[in-house]
C-alpha cells in the first residue's frame, strides 16, 4: 500500500519552507487560480467540483458539489473554513495549515469564484496556534502581492479572507456552533431547520462552510478536472484522503491515500505494524465520535460505505489503534468524559447524560462499580440515543450527546466481560 | 400564509395551522405534550427535550420536538408512543438528577411544572447516586427578584425573555455544558421594568420575587381574572389572595393586550393595600389636626355644606376610577347643581388629543400590521410599558419604526430614525415641516402608519404635534393612538360630561373659587409641575373633601378624609384602556376598616340630600356606561365582558369630553420627564418597590455636564429656598445642554422649571455630612 | 475605561474587520487577556462599551471557552492532553508528573504565578502522543522524564518566549508528522501568539 500524494506533495517536495509563498509559487502555486479567474466561469469551477464527487473532509462526508450548488443568491454570502479540528484522533487539517496554507488560500479563491463570494473566514481553534500564526502570515503575503484584496490577479474580482481564532470548544467544529462563535455568541449549534448554512448561515446569509481539507483539495481537482479525481479511490469514496493514524501503532501519523485498502493493510504497511508486535483488541475508524471496531474486523475496507454498514464511521479520517494490553473502560472514560467536557450544555440528556455516564464508568474503572450499572450504562445511553442503533437516533439539537454513546454501546457489545471483571464481586452474607 | 390543513396525531386525524408548531397545534387540539422550555410568546430554543414526539418520516420513526417542528400537511405524529414515553421519562430523570427535593419550601410547590410533570410522566426512584450540583442558596440579582440555581433546569426562559421581549439582557447563561448556570454580571443587577416576568415563567421555583417569597401556598390561593390600571394599557392580569389579603398578580396571556406579560409596577404595586398605614376611617380636621369621625356625622355635615353651595361644588378627580365611578360623579354632580359641572382630571400631560372623525384610531394589532410607527409622546417605556414591548415586537417581526422628540431613547436602537434634538428644539418644537424629513416621508407615504401621538413634557405646545398628525393623516393610512397614560383616562373622558386639565383648574379657581372641592383619588400637589400655584389655591377653599386610600401631600390640606376601596382588588366594575377597549376590574378582597366604594359613598350623601339613589348600584351604573357606548351590539355590560368570547375586551368608545383650553404656556428651561418608579403614594407604601422610586437624580450628557463645569455625582439643586441633595447621572441619550429632571421624584415638582435651577456638585466633606 | 489607547486602537482594529461588531468578541477576550492573564471584569466592561452588548453578554461567551481564563493564570500554561490517544499512551504519567513537580491541581497557578497546569482535551498532536503544550506552544512524545526536563528547564530559563521547535527539539519525542520546517516563532504570554493579540514572541 502506497501513498497517493496531492494534497501532502509540496510539503514533501520542500519540507523545510512549503508555507513561504515564495516556495508555493516556484511549485505551480496560484497558478490554476489565476487562470480560473481570467478563463473560466463560475460554472465550469462547480461542474468541475460535483464532476469529482468529493465528499466533504470534516466528517459528515456531505459531497461538496450538492452544498456548493445550494448556496442561495444573496448580495451578502460568505465561505467560512472549518478549521477547528478538534475531534479526538485527528490531526490532519493541523499540517495542511501549519504547512501549506496557500494552497488552502487558493482554494479559497477559487471556491469564492465559483460562488461569487467577496468575504472569507478561516475559524482556526485556538490551541492550533502556530497553524494560526503560519495562516496569517500567509494571508498576508497574499494581499501583499495583489492576490487577496481589492481587484485580484487584476481582474474583477475581490476577496478579503480574516484568520478568526477560537478559544477552546470542540463543539465549535459543528457548522452551525462554529457560525454562532463567529457572530461571537456561545458555541451552541442551531435549531435545524434552517438545515443549511448554504441556505441562512453565517449572520442569517448564505454561507458555504467547508473544512479545511476538502477547500484544499480544489486547486488540484480545477487544475486536473473533476473527472481525474474522481477515478481516484473508489466509487462513494472518491479522490484520496488524508488519515490520522494514532494509538499503538510503530509509526503513527499523516497519510494520504485513496480509500479502498483495509484497516488491516494500512496498519501493517504505512503504520509498520502494532508495536511491541501485540494484537489490535479494538480501534476507532473515524475520530472519537465513531462506533469502535474489534481486532476481528480489520479486514473492513477504508471506505465510507463500507464502514457504514458495520455501524461505524469513518468521519474525520481518524483510526487511533487500541492494542491488546489497553484498559478499555478507562480508553471508553476518557472519550465520554470529552464529550461531556465539551457538552455546550444546551440539550438535557447530553449535558447531564454525558456527565452521569462519566460518572458511572469512573465508578467502574476505580473498582467501585455495582453490578447494576451495566444496564444502567446502557440505560442512560438509551436515553440519549434511543434504541442505541447506528446511524444514531437522537434526543438531541446536534449529534454530540449521541456521540458519547458510541464508546459505551462498543464496549458492551463486544467487552462486556472486561466491564463486568471490574464489578467487585458480592460479597455474601 | 396560513391555512388549516390535516395531521394525524396519535392516530386521530386533527386540523392544524399549518403556521404553527406542533405543540401548539396539538395544544388547540386538546393534545397536551409536557414542556419545559417552550412558551408561546417567546423563539423555541429546543433546549430541554421534554416535549420529544415521534414522527413518520421516509426514513422511518424519527424522535424530534414538538416546539421546534412546524405542522405540515398528512404529518403523522405520535406523542404517546413508547420511544416517546421512555424519552420523557429519561429526561425527567435527568433534570432531576440535580434537582434539589426542597419542595416543601419552595415558592412554586403546588404550580411547578417540573413537580406536575414529575408526577405525570417521571420514573419513580432516582438512579442517580452521586452528589448533586451545588451553589449558594438563594442570591438577589435585584431589589425584586431572587436566584436559586440550584433548582434551575437551564430552559432558557427568563434569558430569552430579557433578550427577545424586553431589550435588556442583563441575565444570561455563563459557562458550559454541565456547569452551565444562569447568573448576572457582578455589578450590573437584573434591574428590569419587566423582571417579574421571569419569575412568573420560569417553570421551577428558581426565580423568585422578594413580594411573594413564602407568603402562600397555591392551594391556598383564591383568584380571579381583572384589568391592570396602572397605565392607560389595561393589562389582563390575575390576582391572587389569600384570607382576605392580596398576595400576588399575575400577567395573563390576552392576546390583543398584554399577551402575558406585566411591567413590574403594575405586577408589584399592590402591597400598599396591607399597608398599615391605609385609611380605615374617615378624618375631619380639627383644629389643624385630624380627627376620627363617624360615616353618619361626615354625612350630615357634607349635606349642609352643599345645600349651601349648590353651583360651587368642583371635582378633581384622579385616573383610578372605574368606568362606574366616573358616571357616578357625572350623576351626583348633575343631581346636586344646576348648572352643568366642570371635573378637572389630575394629569400635567392632558390634552385634547387627536379624536377627530378623520383619524381612525389604533389598536395594539395595528402595530403588527403597519408598515411603520410614527412615536412623538411621551417615553412609553416608562409610561406605557406593555406598548413599549408590543412596539418592540414589531420591530422585531419587521415594521420599521421613527422616533421623534427627545424621549424614547430606549427605543433607539431599533428605530430606522430617531429625530431629536437637530430638527426638534428643546420646547418641543419642530424646526423642519414633517414633509422635509426624507426618512419620514419616505417611510410614511402611501404606507400603512400606526402613530403614538401625544405631549412630550407638561410643556410641550400642540402646534408641531398637528403639523406631523396632519402631514401623517393626509399621506398615509394612519391609524393613532392618542398616548394619554394615566390609569383609566380614557374611561373619565367618556364618562363624565367634561374633562379639564390642571391648567384649566388653576385658570378657573383663580377667577371663581369653589366652595366645595370633591379631591378622589388624586394627588396633584404631590405629582404635578403647576403644584405651587395649586397649594396656593387649595389653601384658599373653605371645605375641601378627598377621597383616598392614604393621606398624602394634597389631601394633608383637606378638611375631610374619606377612606376609599380601591381598584385594585376591592371593587368591580369596568375600565376603558388607550384603544377604547373595554375589560372587567374584579374584587378579590375586602377594603379595610370603613372605607367604602365610591358609589356608596355618593349614595349616602344624595340620600341625606333627599335625592334618588337609585342609579347608584353597581349594576344600575355599568348599565349606564354600556348605554353611553358606540357600540350597541356588543354593549360593555359585566354580562358581556364575562363572556368567554370577549375575553380580549370589547372595543367601543364614544366620543371623548376633553375640554383642555391650553397648555402650560410657560417656556421650560428644562427637560422634564415621568419615570415608571417615582414617588406615588401608593408606591411609597408597597414595600418592595418603594425604594426604586426614591432615589433622586437628575442626567445630562457628558459635554453638557463640562460646559456647566459640573462634575456627575452628588449634587445640590437649589431654587428659591428650595434645596434638595441629589445625584448627577451622565446619560449620552440627553440631546445637547438639557439636563432633565425625572418630576414624580420627592418634591422635584416644587421646582419652576421655568426658571434657573442652580445645580452645584457637593464636595467631599459636604458628602459626609449629607449621609 | 481602563484599557490604554493603544490597545483600544488595536481593539477598533480587530473590530473593523468584521461585518458586525460582535464577531469582534472573540479576538477581543484573547487581547483582554493578553493584557490581564485572564479575562477580568474591567475588561468585560469595557468590551461590553466597544461592542455593544452588555457585560453579563460579553461573561456568558467568555466563560463558554475554556482558553479564556476566569482566573489569572501564571506565566506558563501548562496543558496537558488527556483524550483517547494520549490517554492510551500513558498520558497520566505526564499528568501525574506535572502534578508531582508543581503540586498542582487541575486548573490552579502557583504562587509564585509561574506555572497554571490544566488537564486539556485532544490538542491535535495525536501522532506524537502524548503531548503538552506551554503557552499553546505543542511539544509532542513526552515522558514523565522528559517532563522533569522541561521544567527544570523552564524554572531555570524563564524564557519570555516559548518556541515550539526549540521545547520539541530539546525534550519532545515521537511528532505527529515530520516537522521539517525550523520556525522560531513563539507566544509571550498564555495567550496563542497572534499580531492580533500582541503576543507573537520575535524570532529568537
Ligand atoms: C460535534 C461536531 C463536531 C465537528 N467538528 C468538526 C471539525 O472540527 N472540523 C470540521 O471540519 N468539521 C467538523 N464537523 C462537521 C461540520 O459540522 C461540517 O459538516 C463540516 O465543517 C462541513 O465541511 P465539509 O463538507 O467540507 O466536510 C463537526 C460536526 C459535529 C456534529
Ligand atoms: S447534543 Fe450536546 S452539544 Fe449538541 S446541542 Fe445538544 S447539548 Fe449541545
Ligand atoms: S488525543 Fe491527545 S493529542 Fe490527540
Amino acid at each position: 500500500m502506497k501513498e497517493t500524494v496531492l494534497l501532502t506533495k509540496r510539503m514533501r517536495d520542500f519540507p523545510s519552507d512549503s508555507h513561504l509563498i515564495d516556495i508555493y509559487e516556484k511549485s505551480n502555486g496560484y497558478k490554476v487560480a489565476k487562470k480560473t479567474l481570467s478563463k473560466s466561469s463560475p460554472e465550469e469551477v462547480l461542474k468541475e467540483i460535483q464532476d469529482s464527487n468529493i465528499k466533504g473532509r470534516g466528517g459528515a462526508g456531505f459531497p461538496t458539489g450538492t452544498k456548493w450548488g445550494m448556496l442561495v443568491e444573496d448580495k451578502e454570502k460568505y465561505l467560512v473554513i472549518n478549521a477547528d479540528e478538534s475531534e479526538p484522533g485527528t490531526f490532519k487539517d493541523r499540517i495542511l495549515l501549519e504547512r501549506d496554507p496557500h494552497q488552502l488560500i487558493e482554494g479559497m479563491i477559487i471556491t469564492c469564484f465559483a460562488a461569487n463570494i467577496d468575504k472569507a473566514f478561516i475559524y482556526i481553534r485556538g490551541e492550533y496556534a502556530k497553524p494560526a500564526r503560519r495562516v496569517q502570515n500567509a494571508v498576508e503575503q497574499a494581499y501583499s502581492k495583489g492576490y487577496l484584496g481589492k481587484k485580484i490577479f487584476g481582474t474583477n474580482m475581490n476577496l478579503d479572507i480574516v484568520v478568526h481564532l477560537g478559544a477552546g470548544a470542540y463543539i465549535c467544529g459543528e457548522e452551525t456552533a462554529l457560525l454562532n462563535s463567529l457572530e461571537g455568541r456561545r458555541g451552541e449549534p442551531r435549531l435545524k431547520p434552517p438545515f443549511y448554512p448554504a441556505v441562512k448561515g453565517l449572520y442569517m446569509k448564505p454561507t458555504l462552510v467547508n473544512n479545511v481539507e476538502t477547500i484544499s483539495s480544489v486547486p488540484w481537482i480545477v487544475e486536473n478536472t473533476g473527472a481525474e479525481y474522481n477515478k481516484l479511490g473508489v466509487e462513494g469514496s472518491t479522490g484520496t484522503r488524508i488519515f490520522s493514524l494514532s494509538g499503538h501503532i510503530n509509526k503513527p501519523g499523516n497519510y494520504e491515500i485513496e480509500m479502498g485498502s483495509s484497516f488491516g493493510e494500512f496498519v501493517e504497511t504505512l503504520g509498520e505494524g502494532v508495536r511491541n508486535n501485540k494484537k489490535i483488541k479494538a480501534f476507532i475508524p473515524g475520530g472519537a465520535s465513531a462506533p469502535w471496531l474489534t481486532g476481528e474486523q480489520l479486514e473492513i475496507k477504508m471506505t465510507i460505505d463500507d464502514v457504514a454498514k458495520n455501524n461505524s464511521m469513518l468521519g474525520s479520517g481518524a483510526v487511533v489503534m487500541m492494542d491488546e494490553d489497553t484498559n478499555l473502560v478507562n480508553a471508553a472514560k476518557s472519550i465520554v468524559s470529552f464529550f461531556a467536557h465539551e457538552s455546550c450544555g444546551q440539550c438535557t440528556p447530553c449535558r447531564e447524560g454525558t456527565t452521569w455516564l462519566e460518572m458511572i464508568l469512573d465508578r467502574v474503572a476505580s473498582g467501585r462499580g455495582r453490578s447494576s450499572d451495566l444496564e444502567l450504562l446502557l440505560d442512560v445511553c438509551d436515553n440519549i440515543s434511543p434504541g442505541l442503533s447506528w446511524p444514531p437516533k437522537m434526543t438531541t439539537i446536534c449529534p454530540l450527546g449521541p456521540s458519547a454513546v458510541s464508546p459505551i454501546t462498543s464496549l458492551m457489545k463486544n467487552f462486556r466481560e472486561e466491564v463486568e471483571n471490574m464489578i467487585p464481586t458480592k460479597v455474601l452474607l | 400564509m396560513n391555512e388549516m390543513v390535516k395531521i394525524n396525531v396519535n392516530g386521530i386525524e386533527i386540523q392544524a395551522d399549518n403556521n404553527k408548531l406542533l405543540i401548539e397545534a396539538c395544544e388547540d387540539s386538546g393534545i397536551h405534550i409536557p414542556r419545559f422550555c417552550w412558551h408561546k410568546r417567546l423563539d423555541p430554543v429546543g433546549m430541554c427535550r421534554m416535549c420529544l414526539v415521534e414522527v413518520d418520516t421516509p426514513r422511518g420513526k424519527a424522535l424530534v420536538p414538538s416546539c421546534t417542528t412546524k405542522v405540515t400537511p398528512n404529518l403523522v405524529v405520535d406523542t404517546e408512543s413508547e420511544v416517546v414515553k421512555k424519552a420523557q421519562e429519561g429526561v425527567l430523570e435527568f433534570l432531576l438528577i440535580n434537582h434539589p427535593l426542597d419542595c416543601p419550601i419552595c415558592d412554586k410547590a403546588g404550580e411547578c411544572p417540573l413537580q406536575d410533570q414529575t408526577v405525570s410522566y417521571g420514573p419513580g426512584e432516582s438512579r442517580f447516586v452521586e452528589e448533586k450540583r451545588h451553589f449558594e442558596k438563594p442570591i438577589s440579582i435585584s431589589e425584586i427578584i431572587l436566584l436559586d440555581r440550584e433548582r434551575c433546569i437551564l430552559c432558557a426562559r427568563c434569558t430569552r425573555f430579557s433578550d427577545e421581549i424586553s431589550g435588556d439582557p442583563l441575565i444570561e447563561f455563563v459557562q458550559r455544558g454541565n456547569k452551565t448556570e444562569v447568573n448576572t454580571f457582578p455589578n450590573e443587577p437584573f434591574r428590569s421594568y419587566f423582571s417579574g416576568n421571569t419569575v412568573q415563567i420560569c417553570p421551577v421555583g428558581a426565580l423568585t420575587s422578594t413580594s411573594y417569597r413564602f407568603k402562600a401556598r397555591p392551594w391556598d390561593l383564591k383568584a380571579t381574572t381583572s384589568t391592570c390600571n396602572g397605565c392607560t394599557v389595561g393589562c389582563t392580569v390575575e390576582l391572587n389572595a389569600s384570607q382576605n389579603k392580596m398576595l400576588r398578580i399575575l400577567g395573563v396571556d390576552n392576546d390583543s393586550v398584554n399577551q402575558g406579560w406585566l411591567c413590574d409596577k403594575g405586577r408589584y404595586n399592590f402591597e400598599f393595600l396591607n399597608n398599615q398605614s391605609r385609611l380605615k376611617e374617615s378624618l375631619e380636621k380639627v383644629n389643624e389636626k385630624f380627627e376620627i369621625i363617624s360615616n353618619k356625622d361626615l354625612i350630615n355635615k357634607l349635606k349642609n355644606k352643599i345645600l349651601n353651595n349648590e353651583n360651587k361644588v368642583k371635582f378633581l378627580l384622579g385616573t383610578n376610577l372605574t368606568n362606574e365611578e366616573y358616571a357616578a360623579f357625572n350623576e351626583f354632580s348633575a343631581l346636586i347643581s344646576k348648572s352643568k359641572s366642570d371635573f378637572y382630571l389630575s394629569d400635567d400631560y392632558l390634552f385634547n388629543g387627536y379624536f377627530e372623525k378623520n383619524i381612525s384610531l389604533a389598536t395594539f394589532n395595528n402595530l403588527d400590521t403597519a408598515d411603520t410607527i410614527v412615536i412623538w409622546s411621551e417615553d412609553i417605556k416608562e409610561n406605557l410599558p406593555i406598548l413599549y414591548l408590543r412596539v418592540r415586537q414589531a420591530v422585531k417581526n419587521g415594521t420599521k419604526l421613527i422616533i421623534l422628540g427627545h424621549n424614547n431613547s430606549t427605543l433607539k436602537d431599533i428605530a430606522s430614525d430617531f429625530y431629536s434634538s437637530d430638527i426638534i428644539d428643546e420646547n418641543f418644537e419642530l424646526k423642519v415641516q414633517p414633509e422635509n424629513l426624507k426618512n419620514l416621508k419616505d417611510a410614511v407615504i402611501g404606507k400603512n402608519v400606526t402613530a403614538i401621538i401625544g405631549k412630550s413634557s407638561p410643556y410641550q405646545n400642540k402646534k408641531s404635534l398637528d403639523l406631523l398628525v396632519s402631514f401623517l393623516n393626509e399621506n398615509s393610512n394612519l391609524s393613532l393612538l392618542n398616548s394619554f397614560s394615566k390609569g383609566n383616562s380614557f374611561g373619565a373622558f367618556q364618562n363624565l360630561d367634561s374633562v379639564k386639565g390642571l391648567p384649566d383648574l388653576c385658570k378657573d379657581f383663580e377667577e371663581d373659587l369653589p366652595e366645595v372641592l370633591f379631591i378622589v383619588g388624586a394627588d396633584p400637589i404631590g405629582s404635578s409641575v403647576l403644584t405651587n400655584k395649586i397649594t396656593s389655591i387649595l389653601e384658599k377653599i373653605n371645605c375641601i373633601v378627598s377621597l383616598d386610600l392614604f393621606i398624602h401631600q394634597t389631601n394633608e390640606l383637606a378638611n375631610y378624609v374619606v377612606p376609599m376601596n380601591s381598584t385594585v382588588s376591592e371593587k368591580e366594575g369596568t375600565f376603558t384602556n388607550i384603544e377604547f377597549r373595554s375589560s372587567k376590574i374584579n374584587k378579590i378582597t375586602p377594603s379595610p376598616g370603613k372605607a367604602l366604594s365610591e358609589n356608596e359613598f355618593l349614595s349616602n350623601l344624595l340620600s341625606s340630600l333627599g335625592k334618588s339613589t337609585d342609579f347608584l348600584s353597581v349594576h344600575e351604573l355599568n348599565t349606564k356606561v354600556a348605554e353611553n357606548n358606540f357600540n350597541q351590539v356588543n354593549k360593555i355590560t359585566f354580562d358581556e365582558l364575562d363572556k368567554p368570547s370577549n375575553f380580549d375586551g370589547i372595543i367601543s368608545g364614544k366620543e371623548v369630553n376633553i375640554n383642555c383650553t391650553f397648555f402650560i404656556e410657560d417656556k421650560s428651561l428644562y427637560y422634564v420627564g415621568r419615570k415608571l418608579y417615582g414617588d406615588s403614594v401608593t408606591q411609597r407604601n408597597s414595600q418592595s418597590i418603594s425604594i426604586l422610586g426614591s432615589k433622586k437624580y437628575i442626567q445630562a450628557n457628558l459635554s453638557t455636564i463640562k460646559t456647566l463645569d459640573l462634575e456627575a455625582g452628588k449634587c445640590y439643586i437649589e431654587q428659591n429656598g428650595l434645596k434638595l441633595s441629589s445625584e448627577l447621572i451622565i446619560n449620552e441619550n440627553i440631546p445637547d445642554g438639557l439636563i432633565y429632571f425625572p418630576i414624580n421624584r420627592r418634591n422635584f415638582v416644587k421646582y419652576n422649571f421655568a426658571e434657573k435651577i442652580n445645580i452645584s456638585n457637593i464636595s467631599n466633606e459636604d458628602i459626609l455630612s449629607v449621609q | 475605561m481602563s484599557w490604554d489607547k493603544k490597545l483600544i486602537n488595536q481593539a477598533n482594529k480587530i473590530i473593523k474587520q468584521y461585518p458586525q461588531k460582535r464577531s469582534a468578541l472573540g479576538p477581543l477576550l484573547h487581547l483582554a487577556q493578553s493584557k490581564d492573564g485572564y479575562i477580568s471584569d474591567d475588561s468585560i466592561e469595557v468590551i461590553s462599551e466597544l461592542i455593544g452588548i452588555t457585560e453579563v453578554q460579553v461573561k456568558s461567551v467568555s466563560t463558554f471557552y475554556s482558553m479564556y481564563k476566569q482566573e489569572p493564570t501564571g506565566k506558563y500554561l501548562i496543558s496537558v492532553c488527556k483524550s483517547i490517544s494520549c490517554e492510551i499512551s500513558n498520558s497520566s504519567d505526564v499528568i501525574k508528573k506535572v502534578q508531582e513537580i508543581t503540586g498542582l491541581n487541575n486548573n490552579e497557578t502557583d504562587e509564585e504565578g509561574i506555572f497554571t497546569f490544566e488537564k486539556v482535551e485532544c490538542i491535535g498532536a495525536c501522532g506524537g502522543a502524548p503531548a503538552i503544550q506551554i503557552n499553546y506552544e505543542t511539544v509532542e512524545g513526552m515522558t514523565p522524564e522528559s517532563t522533569e526536563s522541561l521544567f527544570n528547564w523552564l524554572k531555570e530559563n524563564q524564557p519570555k518566549v516559548i518556541v515550539a521547535d526549540i521545547l520539541q527539539e530539546k525534550f519532545g519525542g515521537t511528532r505527529s508528522f515530520e516537522w521539517g520546517i525550523k520556525d522560531n516563532s513563539g507566544t509571550i504570554a498564555s495567550v496563542p501568539g497572534f499580531q492580533n493579540f500582541n503576543t507573537v514572541g520575535e524570532s529568537k
